[in-house]
């Protein structure tokens, strides 16, 4: 699949042939709406270093599929919207990885239109907060009267790693039709002890073992990123922990 | 020579005592069986041993060459020369298992392993345990199976190369040709000079490993310490006899009702 790198992303973008889209310095104050053309297969890929709110409207036209990697590893809070609409035999991928810390408040909102039969949505948010951040996912995946055959997922796991961390999840299925699957699920807790225990009796320090299991926890999100950007990404991780 | 000596160890998990002053020497080199009816604490005790966040340690001391291990963190006991061979084997999704391996080996040695000196390490140590190679390119322990996670375990107290080591039931689950290549994996360590103490509830296990002593525990302590005709006098009869013959009431387990209803399905403390 072709590679595109943009530096910024304009007000109104559309994806016509199958690419892959990679936005590395995805930050600042900002709204804009994508376009997914027909038949096409995509990929968008965002880091979030600095932190980014606004408003994102993506629209996957018929038989198009656009999978989304949202990697935010910001220090600043955020607030993001992402409203995505899918037309008919379409579908999106969402996934979502968040480091939260320090006092930053973050706030993501997720949500999907199933406007049309055969359209599919997964929504999977991970998140880790620490110190006296706060994060929370929200959005719903709605499913709209007619809209037969169609699949929806959302899925939110918040790791909770000091006494003064807020997790919220909330995924919310809308559904007005009956010939569906639609599941959702939400888990917001600390570490497993047991986990740390197995690490650690092999030698790991209680430190190492919680970046090990941070970042494998984060990992799904690697696969959205070229090897040195996920290297980026680990060693971002690593010093935050 | 390395020597482990438990002196009068009482442990209570969720407030409920389970070791009631446990007495126990471990030598460096000895294959210690250790015995006894479900629930009287064998696992507590080896869990104990490396730290356990659930258990707490209400009285005596456990020396290892004469440092207290119960004031230490678990990763200083197994940079110590400790180890245990998990019953369950926890599943952390993520986490790739060589990863996993190379940090611990790297927290066992002065100075970081190389690429290639770690992957000639894990070949050889994969094939001695007959382990596929692919498994420890995939996340730890996550959909294992029961043996495969034995195997790891294993896998695990090669490249880590204790002085003494901790066996929770390491026979579970596994078949037998698995017992077999554990056995001998076991052995092998056993004439390099590594001391265990190996929980088991199945001769087979001893048979193969010939423990140098067996003891057995009741009622959270230490009641028979001595050879290994202990072994299969319990295989042959149970426990009955140390009642007779030491006039020890064996407490029943007990067991509680479930605390997790219907309701709480959804709700999780720790993210698996």
């Amino acid at each position: 699949m072709k590679e595109l790198f943009l530096k910024d992303i304009s007000n109104t973008f559309t994806v016509e042939e199958n690419q892959k889209l990679f936005i590395d310095n995805f930050d600042g104050e900002k709204s804009f709406s994508v376009t997914v053309n027909s038949d096409v297969e995509s990929q968008l890929s965002l880091l979030s270093l600095e932190g980014f709110s606004g408003n994102i409207d993506i629209k996957v036209n018929t038989n198009s599929r656009l999978e989304i990697f949202y990697a935010d590893l910001a220090k600043n809070s955020s607030n993001v919207k992402v409203n995505i609409s899918l037309d008919e035999g379409s579908g999106v991928v969402f996934h979502l990885a968040s480091l939260t810390t320090g006092t930053s408040n973050k706030n993501f909102t997720i949500s999907v239109d199933h406007n049309a039969k055969n359209s599919t949505s997964f929504v999977d948010n991970y998140g880790v907060v620490k110190e006296n951040g706060k994060l929370i996912f929200d959005g719903v995946s709605y499913i709209k009267n007619g809209c037969v055959k169609s699949v929806t997922r959302q899925n939110a796991k918040i790791m909770v790693f000091d006494e003064k961390s807020i997790g919220i999840a909330k995924p919310i299925l809308k559904i007005d039709e009956n010939d569906i699957q639609a599941s959702h699920g939400a888990v917001v807790g600390k570490i497993s002890d047991e986990h740390l225990f197995y690490l650690m009796s092999r030698g790991l320090s209680e430190e190492k073992a919680k970046v090990l299991i941070t970042y494998g926890y984060l990992k799904p999100i690697m696969n959205g990123f070229d090897e040195s950007t996920q290297q980026k990404i680990e060693e971002l991780i690593e010093g935050r922990m | 020579m390395s020597t482990l000596v438990i002196k009068d160890l009482y442990a209570e998990v969720e407030g409920k005592p389970i070791l009631k002053g446990v007495n126990l020497t471990v030598n460096e080199g000895e294959t210690v069986a250790l015995l006894g009816p479900n629930g009287h604490g064998k696992s507590t005790l080896l869990n104990v041993l490396m730290g356990h966040p659930k258990y707490k340690v209400t009285k005596g001391e456990a020396l290892f060459d004469g440092q207290n291990i119960l004031e230490m963190t678990t990763d200083m006991r197994s940079k110590l020369g400790l180890f245990l061979g998990m019953q369950h084997p926890s599943e952390v999704p993520g986490v790739i298992n060589s990863d996993f391996l190379r940090a611990a080996i790297n927290e066992h040695s002065e100075k970081p392993i190389s690429t290639y000196q770690f992957y000639k390490l894990l070949d050889n140590a994969t094939k001695e345990v007959k382990m596929p190679f692919d498994l420890a390119t995939r996340s730890l322990n996550e959909g294992f199976s029961g043996g495969e996670k034995k195997r790891n375990e294993i896998l695990q107290l090669v490249l880590l190369n204790p002085k003494i080591a901790f066996l929770d039931e390491i026979d579970s689950g596994l078949d037998v040709d698995a017992l077999q290549i554990v056995a001998e994996v076991i052995n092998k360590l056993k004439e390099k000079g590594m001391g265990f103490l190996a929980i088991s509830h199945y001769a087979r296990l001893y048979d193969l490993i010939n423990p140098t002593r067996a003891v057995v525990m009741i009622n959270g302590r230490i009641v028979v310490d001595g050879g290994r005709d202990i072994i299969s006098k319990i295989d042959m009869h149970g426990y009955e006899w140390i009642k007779t013959e030491l006039g020890i009431e064996i407490a029943k387990e007990e067991k509680n009702m479930n605390t997790v209803s219907i309701g709480s399905c959804a709700v999780k403390e720790n993210i698996k």
